[in-house]
Order: C-alpha cells, then sequence, then structure tokens
C-alpha cells in the first residue's frame, strides 16, 4: 500500500529546504506528479507476478524497485495509564534504476527520508519529524542480514541473529521512542500472495506483507517525563515501481487491532470525483493469522462520520468513521483519539491513533485501536 | 563679506592656470586614495561573499590542519551525537578552458544536508532536479550567468581541469539566485554533489570540512564539547569564518602597503594645496593689507583663505572621485592578480562601492585642502596692515624660520627613526614613523637649499657669469617661495628612489636567491591556481616514468601543504633531497652543512624567515606541528632565506614527514639532467610521453627562475602604478608652485627686460633658476631616498613580510633621481620663460 509515498520522498529531496514562496512549491510539486505519472518505472524491477518470499531477505531492501518502506505504527499505554500513538517509517527510494559510478562512498542512487510521530494522547499533543538522508557513507540504509534499516540514529533492528525481537529507536529535540517489538502474529501477505495491485496496468502493483500484531514495550520520552510503555504495533513493508493510476488523489487506509484477537486493514484508493477506486482493497486477520479477504463495495463499506479542520490551511480531512462488514455482523465506529495528527512534513498527510469500537466477528461487543492514514486531501486539488 | 567673496572669485580667475593645477592635485591624490580603497577593499569582499556563500549559516566547522577529515566521522557525529545540522564539504579548484582565466571553485555537497546551510543547494523551483544531481555521475550545477559565460546549456558537458587531470562535468542545471549576495558569492562555483566532487578533486575517502549549526549558550558548549570527543589529532571545531578571516589576513600587510602608498599621493596632494594657498595669501598680501586697513578683521580674512581652499577642495574631491573609480577598475585587476599569484584565489565580479568609502575620500580631500590651506591663512589673517605690502617681510620672517624648520625637522625625523628602530612596533606604527622621518627631512630642505646654493654660487657665477649669479640670489631670496616648491619636489623624487632601490633591492635579493636556490635542471608540478605555489599531487607512475629517464641522474621531491591557523597561514614541505639539491640553502647565522646534516639525518625542521620573524622563532627553539597523532614539537634546525612566500614554510625530511603523516603524494619534482645534456630537450621528450588527460607543467631551471620574476614584477606593478601617480601629483605640484614664482616675478622680469635684457637671456635666467631649483632637489632628494629606501627595505619590508633584502645602490637610481628632479623644474619652467620672454616690458611694469 502507500504507493504514493514515491511522491513524498521525491517532492521531499526538491523542497525540503524551508520557507519558499507557495506558488513555485506548488509548482514543484505538480510538475513532480507529471513526472512520476510518465513513464519513468523504465530501468527499475517491477511487481509483475506473485513471489516466494524469503525471510529474512525479504525483510531488507530490494534497491531494484523503485520505493520501499519499513513502516511501524501502534499504541502504547504507561504504566500510569498515559496513552500514546507512534508512526515510525523509513522510506527508500531508488533516483535512478543504476548506480551513478564513480570511486566515491557518497556515490549512490538511493535516498532515505524519515517519518516519526508521536500522539501524546493524554495531554493531547502532535509531535512530528522527517529527515532525508543519502543511502550512503553510514548516513541510511538497509540490510538484511542482521536486520537494520536506518536513518542517522532512527533504527529499527535486529538485536540478535534472530530477526526479532526488533529493537525501534528514534528521537528528535526532547521527544523519543525506544521500543522492544515481538513478532506476534505470523507475516500476512496482502493481496494475491504479496502481490498488491494499484493500478489496472501490469506491474503497477507492489510486494506488500505486513507484522499486523506485534507486542511492544519499551519508553517513550516528551520533555522532562519519561514513560515505560506497552502496546501492540504494526508492521507494514511494501517494495513496489508503481505509481497512483489516473484519477486516483489519495487514499484512506485502516489499520486495527481488535481486543478479541482479530485485526482489520482496509484501504479505500479515492478517485478524483471522490468516489472509491475499483482496486479499494481489504482483509481481516483472524486470531489465529488467517486472512479474510474483503470485496471493497460488497463485503466491506466505509462511511466519514465527522471531520477534522487543518489549521494550517484548512485542509478538511474525514474525521471519525463507520466501518461494516454487514455478512460477519462487524459494525465498527472508529473515532480518531486526538484530531490533530497531521504531519506538516513536505508532503503533509494525516496520520493518527484511533480507537475502535462496536461490534467485531459474529457480532459479538468489541473495543479496540489501531492507526489511520489520509493522504491526498492537503496540497492537491481534486 | 560679500565684497570679500568677490574678489576672492576674482583672484582665483585671474588665475586660472593656478586654480586648475591646484583642483587637480588635490583629484589625483583623492583618486590615488580612493581607487587603492576601492581595489583593496573589493577583493576582500569578494573574498568574504564567496566565503560566505560557500560556507552558508554555519556557526562552526570541523577542519583538519593535516589531512583531509575521514568521512566517516560525519556518520559518527549524526548517529553518536545526534547532531542533525551538519553538512559535509568537500572543496577545492578548477579550472576550465570554457572559462580562461578563471579559477573555478568546485564546493561537493551533500543535498540532503544542505537545507539549514545553503538555502541555494536545495528549495524548490530552482530548477534542478535533486535526483539528476546525485545520480549523473560528475554532475554539475551553477549560475546561470556562468554556464553562458561559459557557453553552455543543461545537458552539456563541462571540461575541468583539476591538478593536472582532466574530467567532464555533465551540467545538470542552473541556479538564478534573486539575490544579489548569492549571486556574486556563486559567480566562481562550480556545485556539486560529493560523490563527484570528491572523485574529481582527488578527495575519495576525504573531507574539507564539515558545517554545523550548534545552538548559543551552555548547550552549544555541551555540543561542542562532544564534538571534540570524537575529533581526531589535528581536526578542530572552529566557529565559521575562522579560516576565512585567517586567509583574509594573509594579505593585511599587503594592504597596508599599498594603503600608505596611497595616503603618500594624499600627502603630495597636500604639499600642491598649501602651495597654491601660500602663493595666493604671498601675492595678494598688498591687497589683503589694505583690506585690513579698511577694516576687515582677521577672522574674515582666515575665513576667505580657508573657504577658498574649501571650494578647491570641494571640487578637486569631487572630480577625485570620479577620477578614482575610473583609476579602480584597473587597479582591481592588478591587485586581485597579486592576491592570486601570492595567496588565494578570488575573483572580483564587480566593484562595489561603498557608500563610506567615497564619504572618506571626500573627507580626505577637504580636510587635507583645508588643513594645508591653515598655515597660510594664519599667516595672511595675521599681518599687520602697514607692513602687509612688503615681500621683505615674509623673506625676513622666512630666513628666522629657516634653521629653526631645519632643527624641528632633524629632531622629528629623529623621532621617526627612533619609532622605527623600536623592535616591537606594528606596521602602522612603522609607517607613522616613516611618514616623520619624511615630514622631517622635508623641513630641514630650506636650510639644506640655502648651503647648496651657497656651495653652487660660485659654480654658477663661472658659468653663467651675472645671469648665473641672478639666478642663485633669486632661488635663495625668494626663499618663502621656493621653499615649498623645492620640499615637494625633494619628498616626490625621494619617494620615487626610495621606492625604486627598493624593488631593484627587493629583486636582486630574489634574483640571487633564485640562482641559489634552483639547484636543479628541471622542476616538475601540477598546473595550479596561485602562481607562486605548487598544489596537487603529482601522480606515482609519472614520477617514476620522469625519474627513469635516460638523461636523468638524481632528483629531489617536494611535498608542501598548507596550514592555516590565526591570522594566516604557513606551508608545511616535505622534501627528500638529492645531494645536488642540498646547497639550496642559505640559512641565517648557522652552518650550512650541519643544519642539513641534522636535517638529513630527520632531527628537526628548517623554517623560512618570514616564519620565523612571524612567530618570533629562533634556532634551537622548538615549535608545534599539528600531525594525525597530535601536535608534535619539533626542533628548529635553521632559519633559512626564502623569499618565495610571506607567509613562511616550515621544512622537515621526508622521512620525518612520512613518520607522522600517512601521505606519500609528491606535489612537485625536481629533476637533475647529467652534464651536457640539454634540459629543453629533456622537457620536451617528458612531456611528449605524458597521457593525454594529464597536464603537467615541466619547466628548466631558466624557465621557472624568470616564471618567479615575472610573478614579482606582477607584484610590483600596483607599485610602480602609485609611485608613478604620487610623483605625477609632486609633479604638478612642484609645476605650479614655480609657475607661480615666475608669474609673481614679473614686474621684476619687466624692469630686467627694460634694462636691457633680451628674451633669450630671460629665458636663459629663468631656465637656470628652475634647473638650479631641480638639481637642488635632486641632491637634496638622494639622502632622503636612500633614507627612505634604508627603512622600507629593512624595517617596512621586515615588518610586513619577514624579509631580509640585501640593499641595491646603483648609481643609476641615483642619477634618474638628479634626472628627474632636473626635468621636472626645467618642464615647469617652460611655460613662465616662453610668457615672460613675449611680454612686453611696459605691460609687465604696470603690475598690478
Amino acid at each position: 500500500m502507500r504507493a504514493q509515498r514515491a511522491f513524498v520522498l521525491l517532492f521531499g529531496l526538491t523542497a525540503c529546504s524551508g520557507p519558499e514562496p507557495a506558488a513555485e512549491v506548488e509548482g514543484a510539486r505538480l510538475s513532480l506528479v507529471e513526472t512520476l505519472s510518465g513513464s519513468d518505472t523504465v530501468g527499475y524491477a517491477r511487481a509483475l507476478e506473485p513471489r516466494a518470499f524469503g525471510f529474512p531477505v525479504d525483510h531488507g531492501p530490494h534497491p531494484d524497485f523503485r520505493t520501499e518502506w519499513w513502516y511501524v505504527t501502534g499504541n502504547l499505554t504507561s504504566e500510569s495509564g498515559r496513552d500514546f500513538g507512534f508512526q515510525f517509517t523509513i522510506f527508500r527510494n531508488a533516483l535512478a534504476p543504476t548506480l551513478p559510478g564513480g570511486p566515491s562512498a557518497w556515490a549512490t542512487n538511493q535516498a532515505y527520508m524519515g517519518h516519526f510521530a508521536l500522539a501524546d494522547v493524554g495531554v493531547g499533543r502532535f509531535h512530528a519529524f522527517e529527515r532525508f538522508a543519502r543511502g550512503a557513507a553510514g548516513l541510511a540504509g538497509a540490510e538484511a542480514e542482521p536486520l537494520r534499516v536506518w536513518l542517522e540514529d532512527w533504527t529499527l533492528e535486529a538485536t540478535s541473529d534472530e530477526t526479532f525481537p526488533l529493537s525501534l529507536a528514534a528521537s528528535d529535540g526532547d521527544v523519543a521512542i525506544r521500543l522492544e517489538l515481538a513478532e506476534g502474529k505470523p507475516v500476512v501477505y496482502q493481496g494475491d500472495r504479496g502481490l498488491s495491485q494499484k493500478g489496472p496496468e501490469p506491474g503497477n502493483a507492489s510486494f506488500y506483507y505486513a507484522h499486523t500484531r506485534m507486542p511492544a514495550a519499551g519508553r517513550v520520552v516528551v520533555g522532562e517525563e519519561s514513560f515505560d510503555v506497552r502496546g501492540l504495533a504494526w508492521l507494514d513493508r511494501e517494495w513496489s515501481t508503481s505509481a497512483l493510476a489516473e484519477g486516483q488523489v489519495g487514499w484512506d487506509w485502516f489499520a486495527l487491532q481488535l481486543d478479541d484477537g482479530w485485526e482489520m486493514m482496509i484501504y479505500r484508493l479515492r478517485r478524483t470525483d471522490g468516489s472509491a477506486d475499483p482496486l479499494s482493497d481489504g482483509v481481516l486477520i483472524d486470531p489465529d493469522g488467517l486472512r479474510v479477504p474483503l470485496e471493497w463495495g460488497t463485503d466491506v463499506f466505509m462511511d466519514a462520520t465527522g471531520s477534522w479542520t487543518s489549521p494550517i490551511d484548512g485542509t478538511v480531512y474525514p474525521s471519525g468513521w463507520r466501518i461494516t462488514v454487514p455478512e460477519r455482523g462487524w459494525d465498527l465506529s472508529v473515532e480518531p483519539r486526538l484530531g490533530a495528527q497531521e504531519l506538516d512534513v513536505s508532503f503533509r498527510y494525516w496520520e493518527g491513533a484511533v480507537s475502535v469500537s462496536g461490534n467485531g466477528e459474529g457480532g459479538a461487543g468489541v473495543e479496540g485501536r489501531g492507526y489511520v492514514e489520509l493522504t491526498g486531501y492537503a496540497g492537491f486539488a481534486p | 563679506m560679500k565684497l570679500l567673496s568677490q574678489a576672492s572669485a576674482r583672484y582665483l580667475l585671474q588665475h586660472r592656470v593656478q586654480l586648475f593645477l591646484s583642483v587637480l592635485g588635490v583629484s589625483l591624490g583623492v583618486a590615488v586614495v580612493l581607487s587603492i580603497d576601492v581595489a583593496t577593499e573589493s577583493s576582500r569582499e569578494a573574498f568574504r561573499i564567496s566565503a560566505e556563500t560557500v560556507s552558508g549559516r554555519a556557526t562552526h566547522q570541523i577542519v583538519s590542519d593535516v589531512a583531509p577529515l575521514d568521512e566517516g566521522l560525519l556518520s559518527r557525529l549524526r548517529i553518536e551525537l545526534g547532531l542533525r545540522e551538519s553538512a559535509p564539504v568537500v572543496e577545492g579548484y578548477a579550472s576550465s578552458a570554457a572559462l580562461p582565466g578563471q579559477a573555478l571553485r568546485v564546493l561537493g555537497v551533500d543535498p540532503f544536508s544542505e537545507g539549514p546551510f545553503r538555502p541555494f543547494v536545495v528549495g524548490g523551483g530552482l530548477g534542478v532536479d535533486v535526483a539528476d544531481f546525485l545520480t549523473t555521475q560528475r554532475a554539475v550545477v551553477m549560475s546561470r550567468a556562468l554556464a553562458e559565460r561559459a557557453g553552455l546549456t543543461v545537458g552539456d558537458s563541462l571540461p575541468v581541469q583539476v591538478s593536472g587531470d582532466s574530467w567532464s562535468l555533465q551540467l545538470v542545471g542552473t541556479v538564478d539566485p534573486t539575490d544579489e549576495l548569492a549571486r556574486a558569492g556563486l559567480a566562481d562555483v562550480l556545485l556539486m554533489d560529493i560523490a563527484g566532487a570528491q572523485e574529481v578533486l582527488g578527495l575519495v575517502g576525504g573531507l574539507t570540512r564539515i558545517d554545523l549549526r550548534l545552538p548559543g549558550g551552555p548547550e552549544g558548549e555541551a555540543l561542542a564539547g562532544g564534538v571534540r570527543t570524537v575529533l581526531a589529532p589535528g581536526e578542530s571545531l572552529v566557529t565559521a569564518g575562522t579560516r576565512a578571516d585567517a586567509m583574509s589576513g594573509m594579505i593585511d600587510a599587503f594592504d597596508v602597503n599599498l594603503t600608505a602608498l596611497s595616503l603618500l599621493a594624499l600627502v603630495f596632494g597636500m604639499f600642491l594645496i598649501y602651495n597654491a594657498a601660500t602663493f595666493s595669501v604671498v601675492q595678494r598680501r598688498a591687497l589683503i593689507g589694505r583690506l585690513r586697513a579698511i577694516g576687515v578683521t582677521r577672522g574674515e580674512v582666515l575665513r576667505l583663505i580657508l573657504a577658498e581652499a574649501a571650494w578647491i577642495g570641494v571640487a578637486g574631491s569631487a572630480v577625485g572621485i570620479a577620477l578614482g573609480l575610473v583609476l579602480a577598475r584597473g587597479l582591481v585587476r592588478l591587485v586581485t592578480r597579486t592576491i592570486n599569484d601570492l595567496y588565494f584565489s578570488v575573483s572580483v565580479e564587480s566593484v562595489p562601492v561603498e557608500p563610506a568609502l567615497l564619504m572618506k575620500a571626500a573627507a580626505l580631500g577637504l580636510g587635507a585642502t583645508v588643513l594645508a590651506a591653515l598655515p597660510p591663512a594664519l599667516e595672511a589673517a595675521g599681518v599687520r596692515p602697514r607692513v602687509a605690502g612688503l615681500r621683505s617681510v615674509a623673506e625676513s620672517r622666512m630666513r628666522y624660520l629657516v634653521p629653526r624648520a631645519a632643527v624641528v625637522g632633524l629632531v622629528a625625523a629623529l623621532l621617526g627613526g627612533a619609532v622605527l628602530a623600536l623592535p616591537t612596533v606594528g606596521l602602522t606604527v612603522s609607517f607613522v614613523g616613516l611618514f616623520f622621518v619624511v615630514a622631517g627631512l622635508a623641513l630641514t630642505t630650506p636650510a639644506g637649499t640655502l648651503v647648496l646654493v651657497r656651495v653652487l654660487r660660485p659654480l654658477l657665477h663661472g658659468v653663467g657669469g651675472t645671469l648665473g649669479l641672478l639666478a642663485s640670489r633669486g632661488v635663495a631670496g625668494a626663499l618663502s617661495r621656493t621653499a615649498p616648491a623645492i620640499a615637494a619636489l625633494v619628498v616626490a623624487v625621494s619617494v620615487t628612489v626610495g621606492l625604486g632601490v627598493m624593488i631593484q633591492s627587493f629583486r636582486g635579493t630574489l634574483e640571487r636567491w633564485l640562482d641559489g636556490t634552483l639547484r636543479a635542471d628541471i622542476y616538475v608540478s601540477l598546473p595550479g591556481v596561485t602562481a607562486s605555489r605548487a598544489t596537487g599531487t603529482l601522480w606515482p607512475d609519472l614520477i617514476d616514468d620522469f625519474v627513469s629517464h635516460p638523461d636523468v641522474v638524481g632528483h629531489s621531491t617536494y611535498r608542501g601543504v598548507d596550514l592555516l591557523e590565526g591570522g594566516g597561514g604557513y606551508r608545511l614541505v616535505a622534501l627528500d633531497l638529492d645531494p645536488r639539491g642540498q646547497e639550496a640553502f642559505d640559512f641565517i647565522d648557522a652552518d650550512e652543512a650541519e643544519v642539513m646534516r641534522a636535517f638529513t639525518a630527520d632531527q628537526g625542521v628548517i623554517v623560512s624567515e618570514p616564519f620565523a620573524f612571524r612567530r618570533g622563532v629562533q634556532r634551537g627553539d622548538a615549535i608545534e606541528i599539528p600531525t594525525p597523532d597530535g601536535p608534535q614539537n619539533l626542533e628548529v634546525l635553521g632559519v633559512f632565506y626564502d623569499y618565495g612566500s610571506d607567509q613562511g614554510a616550515v621544512m622537515m625530511s621526508r622521512g620525518l614527514y612520512d613518520r607522522f603523516f600517512d601521505d606519500p603524494g609528491v606535489t612537485s619534482l625536481a629533476l637533475f639532467v647529467g652534464p651536457g645534456v640539454d634540459s629543453e630537450q629533456v622537457v620536451r621528450e617528458l612531456v611528449a610521453g605524458v597521457a593525454p588527460d594529464r597536464t603537467v607543467v615541466a619547466r628548466t631551471n631558466d624557465t621557472l627562475r624568470s616564471a618567479s620574476l615575472d610573478v614579482f614584477d606582477r607584484t610590483f606593478q600596483v607599485t610602480a602604478v602609485l609611485r608613478l601617480l604620487a610623483f605625477i601629483v609632486a609633479f604638478v605640484g612642484v609645476l605650479s608652485a614655480l609657475m607661480a614664482i615666475e608669474l609673481e616675478r614679473s614686474r621684476e622680469f619687466g624692469v630686467m627686460r627694460a634694462w636691457g635684457l633680451t628674451p633669450a637671456q630671460l629665458w636663459k635666467l629663468v631656465v637656470t633658476q628652475t634647473g638650479l631649483m631641480g638639481l637642488v632637489s635632486g641632491v637634496l632628494a638622494v639622502p632622503m631616498g636612500i633614507a627612505l629606501s634604508v627603512v622600507m627595505i629593512f624595517v617596512i619590508n621586515k615588518r610586513a613580510f619577514g624579509w631580509t633584502l640585501d640593499m641595491q645602490l646603483g648609481p643609476a637610481v641615483l642619477a634618474q633621481a638628479i634626472g628627474l628632479a632636473l626635468l621636472g623644474a626645467l618642464v615647469a619652467g617652460i611655460y613662465p620663460a616662453w610668457r615672460m620672454a613675449r611680454t612686453r616690458p611696459a605691460v609687465a611694469l604696470r603690475g598690478e
């Protein structure tokens, strides 16, 4: 999923410098969209058919594909009962299909971007940070064995010869997180055996797997305070050489962890006219890790029940949803734990901790937590 | 008062030539001062802007004295210390056939790190695709103006040379900063990705520096402390600008010298004003007397004369500023070429004129004029009405003053000499001392004139008869008029002589030094940015090829590394000397063979004279040299004469160098050929064997020697220009003074004509008289010029640059002095003589 983050990364490269006249930034943004909707998939590997995943190798980088990410989100609670949501993402982006050549260790075609956000639900504060580095000279990179993905001192890495548990660390200023993530449920392959189609053309697809329920424990630091925390995390891994198809403007993505042991992952690819693209997708994962695919518009339905307006420029995001899977009795109400969880980074989007309540499998009463990502609202005129 | 102004205006208008010369004198003085100011200021400013542009908004920098920084340091800073605002920089120089004559600054950066530092590198709307920048091998971005000058558009390739290697850079974008400062700063910058810059500059694995932004206060202190813990020996954390300041400090002495010379021109301009004002007073004594008699007060007279001077000052300053700005454009080229030859690369794109400089020039022009007019104005105001008309009053007053002035002058000169003799004073104070010497000696010239004229009188009588006698009496008897003119001429000629002797001595010393130092037959180095200093690293295989040429019988290698510190820098040199090259050094107070034995036995270092001078180091002292293993204390085995650089050099044997530095490179190579072998032929053969993508400079002993002297001559072109300008100002002064003298005596000449003096005899009289003044000035200028050259050679040069020069006094320079003075005075006498000879006695006698 999250194919459009390719834009995020590339855009970030040309405009990460700070204040620039709005018109110029807008121009840069649009021209980049044009560039990327073109044919510069030439020379990159593409996701054309399901592949045989192998681990731990596939936890590591796939530099022949244009984009890739290690995406960890989760909800945490301190011993004293203070709630936090966190997002830790490292994006890899190939700027060209091949290395530029030359003897320098700095020569690379790989660029890395990191986003780190902490929702301090207890006090209603949201912190978000962004970083860039080239995938060279030790500044940023990804290695499979042992697993290590890093952008400067933001790291996701194995703590032993085994891949799990993973250690996650990120900090900026006086906000920091350090977690240990257990494997939890086994890998879930999204789409068709891990091949997730994003557009009608062959190859406009990604390889996509997830760990949907990873027990997490560690420490969160906010200012002078520090908290021992526990909770659940979700790891999304995806790599592709794809882009949004024509007519797609963004997506609404949900990763929900319910306290009866089930998870739900759904995403709606939004079209220019506001409708859902037929390639929108969803899946339920049962307590044993088995997946139950959902057909968008047939099995699963989603409606926004509220909205949140960005103080930055008045962008209106949906905020609060009703999600139903009528055949299985699911009827969930999803509410942001904070309204203001918009990441004001190079490419603005809303990604935040949510709480879930309602009816789950078989219509039984259920509660839960999760993460929602909303893109394509800010900056893009529909 | 209106009446007074009218009288004043009429007087000035009636003496148009004199008025014109006065304004011209002030103009030239102001123009010279302003143009030097603008030229030095422009080159400094260009350097500062370019340094600031490339260091961006950094607050600190990590630099290394001894070697490139290890590139791994950046990730340690980011990961171990979490120091986010840090940017790696690789920097160096290149040249391009597409941009002839321009040193190009290669700035290698990591665009991801640039956000906080150099906003021109990243930022939307600049038309540069960062992906192209990163992933095109040897991609380059430059300012649109530079691209246009090179005739390039995006997609073209730019051929460049760096230390002899040829590269082709791909132009992937241009930037066109709207900000004037960034535009100026980018004027000579080739912006590259760090990977490409490392490759092209031969710095793979290393960084030139790391720029940092540290917060202020205790937090910043703590971070700085953290940074220091991860630095290797030789690496240091300095505040941004420290290095630029140190580099800029290299040219301080050079600037002071130029400024002093330019002020000299203004002082001559002041002489001129003094003359003009004195004459205007002297000529109007009768008028002033009458004015006083009818009730005009002293204050009014004083104001009148000063107002006249002020008007001349205003007009002269205005013309001078215009003239100075024109002159500055020419001088900027000379000044920056010298800086490029000797110190560092700077390219001046524009000659911005600071309003402050204009104000300074105008204030100097006006102030100097009024100041120079003050003594005659006071004299005029002090005149008693009854005796005002009598010139004899002025003359007897002059006779009273002459011996006293001589005493005061001698005291002043001695005082100046005493200041100069103090070993501790700085350069500026030395110039003040020099000024006292000059001014003091100038005050003794009237006395000197009287003595000389008396000595010459029998001779004149013998040769010229009565006319000769008349001429000599004219000079001595009209001392109140002739003395200032003679003094001005003496000063001008003596300064010319002094500078001439200094330059001649310097060049002679340099030549002798070159003869002694250039022992090898062929010198090989890389084409570099700075003419006087070899840089870069010769290819090892090329060295092998050259050394194994059948006619080459021996070789020495030289490794030069420039170290910056405090207010300047020095060059650390590693020498591997062929036995034939060991006599190249001439040591101060030490036995050559003994020092060289210790040197080749790795027992210590030898330092150049400027180095020893700047740091107060003597033979036997220990000096601290930064090395990758930390600072090393090494003994100074000897101090050698070196005129190659005023920044100083420390030399050690290659063995000692290799013990401390992991740097096998060789900067230049000296080859010895067998007896009877034609070096030129060997050079041709060596160069023919060099691979086509490489460029080396191989020169014979003779070629290098003359190239070095060329640099010297270029360096002193500025001095020569200033010397000429100063002389022109003084000459104009003398011209106007002599004209005034002769014109004032028109009545006297009229009487002589009436008595039967023929026009030809009058010509002879006037020319003899001015010639006598020229001769007297020339004779007086010789000792004064020698005194000045002694000061310049042994005090000023030593304090500015640390060089000991051998004074070389040729008869030519002295003959030139007398010739100049004579010629100047004779030329100045032509117009009055011509005019007098043409005037009918009756008209001349009609008088006022």
